[in-house]
Parts: structure tokens; C-alpha cells; sequence
């Protein structure tokens, strides 16, 4: 292994003294006697430091930072894919990113017709009606989705007794968030021996107090969930509606969609299926879709076209009202229609293929060492358990960070002893996938002693959680 | 992407028939049949169309008076810079700390710094934009306390309470707004006082408020807030200058990131700035990293009090929030450290100075003009005489701004319905300023 991070001992931003040097123009006379004497700020002691010294810093932090441009990432559940530099530099265009969301329509004809086109194509792909692109996060946009819920039975005069969402033990942490934020109790449905939804144990939990089902497919184990039509009839008839949890959308692009599944509510997660930058952790993007007897239930406003110019439309009947300040996340937005636009009907097919094809070779590659549990067919990422190697998978994670790539993520799903979680996407060379399974077999052999000691070829060594947790030096004040 | 060859090779040695049969787990009647797209286009193409598509943007031919929430502020060529830095724009969130200290300590810098600029104790690392940061403040109130009353200022823009009213659907509380001085646009504290009582949760302050007013009021409120919370919303830029949060007794604070060298990108990506006192650092939402240190000792940065968030407590968690706006976050760390302590205050002062430089030029043409006496921070408002002609006038000369006070706030629309917000940052030129009063004298 020759990878080394590169490794600074840099000081805190407030530990450099050089002065700032940048300069706003203007004069300001007598501003100061203005403010309201009892507003008057008296000391502002932040940092003051040169601009070079600022860059360099960031600079030389950004070094020490893992990310997509420099290796292979397959976080699972993060579908962390090439970001397509057109997308950063369509926009970067300062037509779009220095527009104000309260201009008047009719100057920002451009951005009402990316949004439009966005909507559009978001509901090609779902197959669903209607689409509400102001969410700015997958959870946010669960959230939103389940206040749809809400609003729907509410009209019904069905929200006394509609008082339960039902969601898998293998889903994403924030479904049983989001909906707890609406109010909604959960009620989980264990998985099955095969890794699906028990639907015997599902019959038994769905009642008249069923609002809601959540459900990602294929699920977070990898694996498509092929009771949903079934699932999907046990809930409508019930009255209950269906929400797809659209984190591993990256799967199904083309090949199926949660119109055609029978769901009511999706969110896309803009961020992981369309390829724009996660940012460290953010910024995402959550839209919503819906089928039509919900349309009038979205957040507003919506774009619409009439003839060839484009407007918001604020005036939905049954509207669940406002998520977030404005529109949606713009810049996000913009990135995720260049890159379906350079995809294409084609290359989004293809990509999908391709990711699921990597995920099969990875477990293919790594089913004599690993157990694999569940021998289903995988998709776009699969769950491996190192339990059969009687290793820790941290050990093994720490080791794959010396060999200059990102672990798997770790101990997700909860459902699954020393679980693995490897999503390679469809942006990945053979070579690198190859590389990676050797790496991680390579790291099963070691002893547990040896992979106590990686990494090493990181800035620090592991970590002190717990004294970080106790002490609550969360500033640099503390 | 593998090659042709190599994905042939690789189904190959999967034991696959084609690529086609990996997708045999899904019911033959589930299966798409065809995707209603463009072909894929070329790079080249693809920015062609994109530009077009950005020249249908007239805006920019606009002098700009636009605000409400969103600002047209000086961005050092830096700030864009240090986050367009590939190993921060394309990483996520720091799962493997050891191989992200980089972005830790930038979002430990991040908090640090907003809890100097704001006197607050602790910071969490980002939350989506302000007004979602405003009400999950209100949902962490009730958290804190389990009451039921949110005191709200009536001069508030509706868009934010339809916002603390999704956020608090599912929670047992109601909303009740308070009064606003009309001639200052302060704070009318017996108002207030007279609401405040035993199942109060929370008392929202905003300064600057939706009148745009700096209200000196909110330096009282902590005096009658009695058990229940005070969230305040303040403008970032504005502490440059003027007193911070924590001075004035916030037990929470969030704040609209998106002036602090964020564009405006026509709504988003903006940044939910929150901040608290560190005894309700349990019940808060949010990513917080903290200090601590590696197996040799070394100082070292880590996500920490996790067991608060969605991906281990579920539905016990204090907010759903996963993905964040932690380049957002860079970004106003980035502009907060280049501008410096003088060169914020500077930004403060300027945009108050060109304000004032607004609002006495108006009231020259006629003396009320402008229907508050507070001082103002950045949004104008303006009130016309002959409000139909106004935006045919603007138009004509091509001068953006005006947004209607009757569309931010409709319980205000009786009293001020002929009123319309202008809006100054430090880069509003004088001759700006000129050629609005100039339009505007027609109307006023």
C-alpha cells in the first residue's frame, strides 16, 4: 500500500493573526449612530486573518478530505457517482445562480423553464403525475410527503383513526423520523427469511388505524422487493396509501418505477440518483411526486406553462402550504436537469444497468470470503457481513481507508451483524472494483491485533468518540 | 464506467445470461416498458442549450431592489473558490472521520464562529435554510418545555409561519401573533406581555422584522419571557454591527445563512444557521462535530452526539435531518474569515448607511414615504400613493424591486396595502438610489 493522506498540524483559523485584507467599498459616515443605542454591538472578536491565509487553510484542510474525484466511494445508501463537471459549470452561469426567488416572473423565464422541464422529467422517470420540487433534502422531502398524508386523511375526516405508519426494520433511520415528526406512530414489519417484507407478518399489522406504508425498493439490503404489488393492494384496500422511499432510485431507472409499483408519494433524492455534489453532506434535494387524485396536495408553488411562458402556480386546492423559504434548491435543481439532459432515456437506462451489474461482480467477488446473507438476486448495492470472517467490520473499514479508498458504510441496516453496506454505482472502472475486493478479502485475513493499528496513512489515528461525547468541546471557546 | 468489453467479460464471470436478466427480480408486468426522454446529448450540446436557456433570464438588465429575504451581497472570488474544491464539493457527510478531518475542523471553525459572531454557546453544523431552522427552533422548544403557546410577531412574512405551521402539524400547539408598533415597528412589549403566560413556549423575535425595522425592543424581551423560550431571527450580516443574540438573553438563535456570501441561485442553496445554550444541546437537531482526540493523542475532530439523530434513535430522533448544507456552511465560513471583523462591520454599517441614504431621499419627496421611524436594515418600505402605476413605472425602467408588503404579510394588507419593499446591500450604488427616487417620485 503506498496511499498517505496528505497530513498538516494546521492551527485553528483564530490561531493565525495576519489581518484581514479585504476590502468593501463605501464610506460610512455616521451608520453607526444610527443603530438604536441599546442595539449597539460593542466587541465582535472573530477571527482576523489575511486573505491568502484564509485559502491556504482551506486549502490545505481540503487535503486532508476523501472525495469522489479522488477515489472510489461506494458508501452504501449514499450512491456517491461521479459529479459531471458540465453540471458545476452550467451552474456556475450567473444568469441562473444570481437570480432572486422573488423576481418577477417574467425575468426569469429560464429558471421557471428548468424547473418545469425538471418536473417533467422527474415524472417520465416515476411515472407518477405530479411534482413538487421545493423539499431540500430526501428527508425533508419524506417529511413533506407524509404531511400529505396527513392533509389527505384530515379531508377525509379518517385522521382520528388513521393514526400508524407501518415501515420495514431494514429502512432508512429517517422514515421512522419523518413520520414521527408528523405525528404518526410507527409500527415496524420485520424482514422475511429471503430479506424482503414479511407480508404475512404485514397482513397481520395493517388495520384501520394504517395510514401509510414507507418503503424503499429495492430495499435497503439490495434487494428488490418483488411482493409490491401485492404489498401495494394489501395497503389500497385498506385505504392506506403507499410512500417509496426514493434513496436507491439508482437502481431502477428505466427497468421500473414507483408509479408503476403502485405508490402514491415518492421522493427523489436529486443528490444520489442525479449525480449532484453531496457537499461534504449537503446541500440535497428532495422532490416530491404524487399520483393524481394527490396533486392538489402539494407544497406550493408549482411551475406551470401556459402557451410558451411559464409561471407558480400557488393556488393548489388542498395544499399541505410551505416546506421551506422559497422554491426548492435551485443550484441543485439546475445540476440534476443538465444531468439528466446529458444522459438521456439512454444513458440513465444504462447507468442503472451498470450500477447493478458492479453490485453483483462485488458479491460475486467477495462471496467466498463473505457471508452474503439472503441469496437473492442483488441491485444496486449489496449487504455483506464480515461475522464470517470473525472480524469487526470498523477493523476491516480503517483497513480499506489505508489502501486509499472509502469503506463500505458500517453497521447498517441495524437488522444485520457486522453488516457492510458497498454501493459502487455505475462510475467505477473494473480495476478499481477489482482492487476493492481484494482489499476488503485481503483485510478479512489479517489478525484482529494487526487491524487494531489502521489507519495510519490518515492525518490521526482512531478516533476518541466517547471522550468527544463526554467532553462537548464544541466550539473553540470550550 | 467499465468497458464494453469488460462489462461483456463481467457478466460473464457473474454467471449472468445478459445484463437484461438482473433485473429478472422484478415482475415481468412491473417492468418499464419505455422511458419518455430525450436521447442523451454531448457536453457540448448540453451547455449550448444551457446557455440559451440563461439567456431567457432578463433580470439582469434590472437595477436591483430586491430583498425579503434573499440578498444581493459583495462575494469575495475566494469564497466560490475554497468550496468549488473538489475534495470538499464532492465528499459527504464524515462518516470515516479519520480520512475527513479536513471538513471536520472547517465545520468546527464554522460553529465556533458563528457562536462568536452570535454569543451563543453551541452550533450545530447546518440545518436546510432559515425559516426550516426557525421552526425546527419551535419544535425544539416544545421539546424543551411541552407547552403549547408560540408567540409569533404579527409583522412575520406568512411564508415562515406556513412553515412553523408544517413543522408543527403533528404537535399539540397553536400559533398567536403579537403586536408591532406601527409608527416605530418595534416591538409593542405590553402587547407581548399580556400573551406571555404559564404554557408559553416559545416568543419568536425578529431583527431586522418584516417591517425591516433594527428593533431595540428585542433587548427587552427576556424581562417578561418568563419560563418559556426566546428564538431569535436575526440577519447575519447585521451583528457586524449590531447586538448579537446571545446579549440579549436568545435561548435559541437561527439565522438565514444565504448573506453570508452564499448567491442567491434563485432560492437555494441557502443555510439554516442555529444556534443555542448549551443546556438544550440534547434536545436539538442537527449534526454537531467536537473536539477530541486520536489514539496517539493527537487533537482530532469527530460527528459527535449522534445518539440524538435519525440514523440511530429512528423515530425517538430529535429531527429527521440527515443531509444538510455543510458546503453552505463552508461557504459562510469562508466569507466570515476573509471579510474579517472590520470587514463585517464595514458590510453592517454600509448597508444601514445606504438604508438611511434611501429613506431620506424618499422622504424628501414626501415626508412619509416611509411609514416606520426605526432604523433600517436593508428592506425599505416604501409606501405610494399611486401603487397601480408603480410596477408598470418600474418595468419601464427597468428597475427590479417592490415586492408588495400585502404579499409577505396578508394580515398586514388592510393598513399596508399601498406598501412595497425597496432593498439596499453595500453594493447599492448612489446612482442607484438616484435613479429609483427619480421613478419613484411619479407614484409617491
Amino acid at each position: 500500500m503506498s496511499y498517505r493522506q496528505a497530513t498538516y498540524d494546521e492551527p485553528l483559523l483564530r490561531e493565525f493573526k495576519s489581518g484581514a485584507t479585504y476590502e468593501i467599498p463605501g464610506t460610512v459616515g455616521d451608520a453607526g449612530s444610527m443603530i438604536p443605542d441599546a442595539l449597539v454591538r460593542k466587541d465582535l472578536n472573530i477571527q482576523d486573518v489575511a486573505e491568502y491565509d484564509v485559502v491556504r487553510h482551506f486549502t490545505r484542510l481540503s487535503q486532508m478530505n476523501y472525495g469522489v474525484d479522488l477515489g472510489f466511494y461506494p458508501l452504501g445508501s449514499c450512491t456517491m457517482k461521479f459529479n459531471p463537471k458540465y453540471a458545476d459549470l452550467i451552474s456556475s452561469m450567473s444568469q441562473f445562480r444570481d437570480s432572486h426567488p422573488l423576481a418577477d416572473e417574467s425575468l426569469v423565464q429560464g429558471n421557471l423553464r428548468i424547473m418545469y422541464e425538471l418536473q417533467e422529467y422527474l415524472k417520465a422517470i416515476s411515472d407518477m403525475d405530479a411534482v413538487s420540487l421545493q423539499p431540500l433534502a430526501g428527508a425533508h422531502g419524506e417529511f413533506s410527503g407524509i404531511l400529505i398524508v396527513r392533509k389527505y386523511f384530515q379531508d377525509r375526516g379518517e385522521l382520528e383513526r388513521r393514526t400508524e405508519i407501518i415501515i420495514p426494520d431494514s429502512a432508512h433511520g429517517t422514515n421512522p423520523a419523518s413520520a414521527a415528526m408528523a405525528g404518526f406512530d410507527v409500527v415496524e414489519v420485520p424482514s422475511g427469511k429471503d430479506g424482503t417484507v414479511d407480508v404475512e407478518a404485514l397482513k397481520g399489522l395493517v388495520s384501520e388505524k394504517t395510514a401509510a406504508f414507507m418503503i424503499t425498493n429495492p430495499n435497503t439490503l439490495g434487494i428488490f422487493e418483488h411482493n409490491i404489488g401485492k404489498i401495494a393492494s394489501i395497503f389500497h384496500e385498506k385505504g392506506a396509501l403507499l410512500y417509496y422511499d426514493g434513496a436507491n432510485f439508482n437502481a431502477i431507472m428505466g427497468h421500473t418505477s414507483p408509479g408503476l409499483m403502485g405508490f402514491d408519494i415518492v421522493h427523489f433524492n436529486l443528490h444520489k440518483t442525479f449525480a449532484t455534489p453531496h457537499g461534504g453532506g449537503g446541500p440535497g434535494s428532495g422532490p416530491i411526486a404524487v399520483k393524481e387524485r394527490l396533486r392538489e396536495y402539494l407544497p406550493v408553488p408549482v411551475v406551470e406553462k401556459k402557451g410558451n411562458e411559464f409561471h407558480f402556480n400557488y393556488s393548489l386546492k388542498n395544499t399541505i402550504g410551505k416546506v421551506s423559504s422559497f422554491h426548492g434548491s435551485f443550484g441543485v435543481l439546475l445540476r440534476a436537469w443538465a444531468y439528466i439532459t446529458g444522459n438521456g432515456r439512454d444513458g440513465l437506462t444504462e447507468n442503472s444497468s451498470v450500477a447493478v451489474l458492479n453490485t453483483n461482480y462485488i458479491a460475486h467477488k467477495l462471496s467466498s470470503v463473505y457471508g452474503i446473507p439472503f441469496k437473492k438476486q442483488k441491485m444496486h448495492e449489496l449487504v455483506i457481513s464480515s461475522a464470517s470472517t470473525g472480524k469487526r467490520a470498523m477493523d476491516i473499514a480503517k483497513y480499506v481507508l489505508d489502501a486509499g479508498m472509502h469503506p463500505p458504510t458500517v453497521y447498517f441496516p441495524l437488522i444485520l451483524k457486522e453488516a457492510m453496506m458497498i454501493e459502487p454505482t455505475e462510475t467505477v472502472s473494473r480495476r478499481d472494483l477489482d482492487e476493492y475486493c481484494r482489499i476488503l478479502i485481503e483485510g478479512a485475513g489479517k489478525d484482529e491485533e494487526e487491524l487494531h493499528k489502521h489507519p495510519t496513512s490518515t492525518p490521526v489515528g482512531r478516533i476518541d468518540e466517547v471522550r468527544a461525547a463526554r467532553d462537548q468541546k464544541l466550539n473553540w471557546r470550550s | 464506467m467499465p468497458s464494453r468489453e469488460e462489462i461483456a467479460e463481467m457478466i460473464r464471470e457473474t454467471g449472468l445470461d445478459s445484463l437484461d436478466s438482473l433485473f429478472s427480480e422484478i415482475p415481468t408486468d412491473l417492468r418499464k416498458r419505455s422511458l419518455n426522454l430525450p436521447e442523451h446529448v454531448t457536453e457540448y450540446g448540453l451547455i449550448r442549450k444551457a446557455s440559451q436557456i440563461a439567456d431567457e433570464n432578463k433580470w439582469s438588465e434590472f437595477t436591483n431592489f430586491m430583498g425579503c429575504g434573499s440578498y444581493d451581497r459583495i462575494i469575495p472570488a475566494s469564497v466560490d473558490h475554497i468550496i468549488s474544491r473538489s475534495e470538499f464539493i464532492t465528499s459527504y457527510t464524515p462518516y470515516q472521520p479519520e480520512v475527513s478531518q479536513g471538513l471536520l475542523q472547517a465545520l468546527f471553525e464554522y460553529q465556533s464562529t458563528i457562536c462568536d459572531l452570535t454569543e451563543m454557546d453551541v452550533t450545530n453544523s447546518s440545518m436546510y435554510d432559515g425559516v426550516t431552522a426557525l421552526a425546527e427552533a419551535v419544535r425544539m422548544s416544545y421539546r424543551v418545555n411541552g407547552r403549547k403557546k408560540i408567540l409569533l410577531p404579527e409583522t412575520i412574512y406568512d411564508s415562515k409561519t406556513a412553515v412553523i405551521n408544517s413543522y408543527v402539524e403533528g404537535l399539540p400547539v397553536s400559533i398567536e401573533k403579537y403586536r408591532i408598533d406601527r409608527k416605530t415597528g418595534f416591538i409593542d412589549l405590553e402587547d407581548l406581555a399580556s400573551r406571555v403566560d404559564g404554557d408559553t413556549s416559545c416568543i419568536v423575535v425578529e431583527n431586522p422584522n418584516g417591517l425591516g425595522v433594527l428593533d431595540p425592543n428585542v433587548t427587552k424581551v427576556h424581562e417578561i419571557k418568563g419560563e418559556s423560550n426566546l428564538i431569535s431571527y436575526s440577519d447575519p450580516v447585521s451583528l457586524g454591527a449590531v447586538l448579537p443574540p446571545g446579549k440579549y438573553g436568545a435561548d435559541i438563535s437561527v439565522m438565514e445563512g444565504q448573506p453570508l456570501g452564499l448567491h442567491q441561485n434563485f432560492g437555494g442553496p441557502y443555510l439554516g444557521i442555529m444556534s443555542f445554550r448549551k443546556e438544550l444541546v440534547r434536545k436539538s437537531p442537527g449534526r454537531i462535530i467536537g473536539e477530541t482526540v486520536d489514539v496517539n493523542g493527537k487533537r482530532a475532530f469527530v460527528m459527535t452526539l449522534q445518539t440524538r439523530e435519525q440514523h440511530i434513535r429512528r423515530e425517538k430522533a430529535m429531527s429527521n435531518i440527515c443531509s444538510n448544507q455543510a458546503l453552505m456552511a463552508l461557504a459562510s465560513l469562508a466569507y466570515i474569515s476573509i471579510l474579517g471583523p472590520s470587514g463585517l462591520r464595514k458590510a453592517a454599517l454600509m448597508t444601514i448607511k445606504k438604508s438611511g441614504d434611501l429613506r431620506n431621499r424618499l422622504q424628501k419627496i414626501r415626508k412619509d414615504s416611509v411609514p416606520v421611524s426605526g432604523t433600517l436594515f436593508s428592506d425599505v418600505p416604501v409606501t405610494v400613493r399611486k401603487p397601480e402605476s408603480l410596477k408598470p413605472a418600474l418595468m419601464k425602467n427597468r428597475i427590479m424591486g417592490g415586492i408588495p408588503l400585502a404579499d409577505l404579510s396578508r394580515s398586514l394588507s388592510g393598513e399596508f396595502r399601498n406598501t412595497f419593499f425597496f432593498s439596499v446591500t453595500e453594493k447599492t450604488e448612489d446612482s442607484d438610489i438616484e435613479k429609483l427616487s427619480k421613478v419613484l417620485e411619479v407614484v409617491l
